[in-house]
């Protein structure tokens, strides 16, 4: 394609997705947030000195984090064998890149601020409720259920941290805030390919909302709890927090699961 | 029953040559670079859009068109790889719809 290119507007449907789910796309989308950063933020970026108990919130916050990343990119890396054709396989194949990629800046950060076995940390701070979540989306993985595990890991799981990350960006210190909006920006390519690839299934296949459904009748508590302990961890008013809470249901509410 | 005169307006309005727009890139950088001057970030409730751009409802992000968009135009959303179309909302600004 041409270097300057008309609309690009005036795209045929298939050709935009094509475009779009490709790994060249994804090349040259990272190349602009990514080039010149070393673990996600700018090496001139001062590190703020921060007092005990937010550094300590922080750590939590963080260690959540990586669990639900790992969540991310485990459940995108299974998915990859039951993608329904090849070009969602390159295009999750992005994704998988891209949840590492989050595991590892986490990582890092986490042993930045101090955290000498980053493992034992996670274990001792995570929240119980993402872990069953963790469970029940390798659940469906497992039973290879597509579309449940694109409802579980693109729309709830990528939805949520999308808030999350955006909420938490606003008010944290220089570094952690590079690191999440650096993010926050791979996430608009899963939550858009998730609502997307299942608003079209559940057009052509309508029967499949019921099901659907369930899954976000079970999902919902420990979504909702996750989100409320990070919130609250991050000391995120609780007008925010409603205001967080309604980008999710917006999505639900547009792919019609209310 | 339709008023015939709003319908006369309304024909008038589709007459109506299309206004155009020079793009230029205003520092975002999430899609190729050759892509880059048909979005920008979004500045929040107070952010006012041109009549060539509309908000996407999926990632937040502002789609920007060479031309002047009306009801039933496409637009692409590149950062989320979304397809949307344009409606006139009932405070009669334009917004867009995912297409799945």
């Amino acid at each position: 394609m041409a270097e300057r290119p008309g609309e690009v507007h005036r795209l045929e449907p298939e050709e935009f997705l094509q475009e779009v789910q490709s790994f060249e796309f994804w090349f040259q989308s990272v190349e602009g947030y990514l080039t010149g950063r070393r673990f996600g933020h700018l090496p001139e970026t001062p590190e703020e000195d921060l007092p005990e108990n937010e550094r300590d919130r922080l750590i939590t916050a963080l260690c959540n984090y990586c669990v639900g990343e790992t969540a991310a990119l485990e459940g995108a890396s299974g998915l990859v064998a039951i993608a329904p054709n090849r070009q969602i396989q390159i295009f999750l194949s992005t994704q998988v890149v891209d949840e590492g990629r989050h595991l590892e800046v986490l990582l890092h950060r986490l042993r930045s601020l101090g955290v000498t076995d980053p493992e034992q940390e996670i274990q001792k701070r995570v929240n119980r409720s993402l872990l069953a979540f963790k469970r029940r989306l390798f659940e469906l993985v497992a039973g290879k259920d597509w579309e449940g595990s694109i409802f579980a890991q693109n729309v709830i799981l990528e939805a949520m941290e999308f808030s999350v990350f955006q909420a938490h960006a606003r008010r944290a210190d220089p570094i952690t805030r590079e690191i999440l909006d650096g993010i926050v920006k791979d996430e608009r390519r899963h939550i858009g390919f998730g609502e997307n690839d299942l608003g079209r299934r559940l057009k052509a296949t309508p029967h499949i909302r019921a099901r659907l459904g369930e899954i976000k009748r079970q999902l919902d508590p420990l979504v909702l709890e996750t989100f409320e302990e990070t919130l609250s961890e991050l000391a995120v008013p609780p007008d925010e927090r409603t205001q967080l809470g309604r980008a999710y249901l917006a999505v639900v509410d547009r792919l019609g699961l209310v | 029953m339709t008023d015939p005169l709003e319908t006369i307006q309304e024909e008038e309005e589709r007459r109506r040559p299309r206004q155009r727009f020079v793009l230029d890139d205003t520092g975002f950088d999430e899609v190729p670079r050759k892509y880059r001057r048909f979005y920008r970030r979004w500045k929040g409730r107070s952010d006012t859009l041109r009549p060539n751009e509309v908000l996407c409802p999926v990632c937040k992000v502002v789609i920007r068109s060479t031309r002047e968009l009306r009801p039933g135009d496409r637009v692409y959303c590149m950062p989320c790889m979304s397809r949307l179309f344009v409606v006139l909302n009932e405070d009669g600004q334009l917004e867009a719809r995912v297409a799945y």
